[in-house]
């Protein structure tokens, strides 16, 4: 994309809840080699894919791998930038407390300017 | 004329698949190089050997082969992704496409890093 200001590469789009089906867990696989490859990503939260960084959630309990417990530990991979649509979160009853500590809530404006510093963009 | 990256999540009877070849096949009539197809998640499905589809329905399988053969448009299919969905490149039981490369998620960096625009459909 040629247009002026993106600066990380790639930005992927959250929109399922996790654990019904694999969308969650095929997008953190992606985010995690392009952080290993060193090639900045950030993850955004949008729709129900908010409920993808609720804390004290446990997929094991639903015998499916609890690939939540990863996001929390993101940082490890240079993952830093984890942005939760706020308008999302609220329209599902859910609090800021609701959430992981490393992610952040943010505006519609914030949420769309942040994810116009990247160059590409995946949805899942 | 820039470099395109397409990503492919579906499988062939879905109509996004559809979209995606002809977006495939636009860019290149465009003039613009497509520097790979990555499969992804049920987008894998497009390389099994094994699929039918009824004659008078879109032959997706057939046609991703075409775009690899007519202009050498690589095709990189996720091998995890793939054997989750009972795709194999095991000698005896091979059941992927000769035209697709069995590849990781580290190719599709390979291909976004050096892509001018990466596209999902």
């Amino acid at each position: 994309m040629s247009a002026s200001g993106t600066t990380d590469l790639l930005a992927v789009i959250n929109t399922q809840a996790p654990f019904a089906t694999s969308h969650g867990k095929d997008a953190l696989d992606l985010a995690l080699i392009f952080g290993s490859y060193e090639q900045p990503v950030s993850l955004f939260f949008i729709g129900d894919g908010v409920f993808q960084l609720i804390n004290h959630c446990d997929g094991a309990r639903l015998s499916i791998k609890d690939y939540c417990k990863t996001f929390p530990a993101l940082s490890f991979y240079d993952i830093e930038n984890l942005y939760i649509c706020e308008d999302s979160a609220k329209a599902r009853g859910l609090q800021p407390d609701n959430f992981i500590d490393d992610a952040q809530l943010v505006s519609n404006a914030v949420f769309k300017a942040q994810l116009s510093k990247h160059k590409f963009v995946l949805t899942f | 004329m820039s470099v395109y990256t397409l990503v492919v999540t579906t499988p062939p009877h879905q109509n996004n698949t559809a979209t995606a070849l002809e977006f495939a096949q636009a860019t290149l009539a465009a003039g613009h190089t497509i520097n790979g197809i990555f499969f992804y998640r049920d987008g894998v499905l497009n390389a099994s050997k094994l699929t039918a589809m009824p004659s008078d329905e879109l032959q997706a399988i057939s046609a991703f082969v075409k775009l690899n053969e007519d202009h050498q448009v690589p095709l990189h299919l996720c091998i995890t992704a793939g054997e989750k969905r009972g795709l194999t490149d095991d000698q005896q039981t091979m059941n992927i496409h000769s035209a697709f490369t069995v590849s990781g998620l580290g190719e599709m960096v390979e291909l976004s890093t050096n892509a001018d625009k990466v596209i999902q459909l």
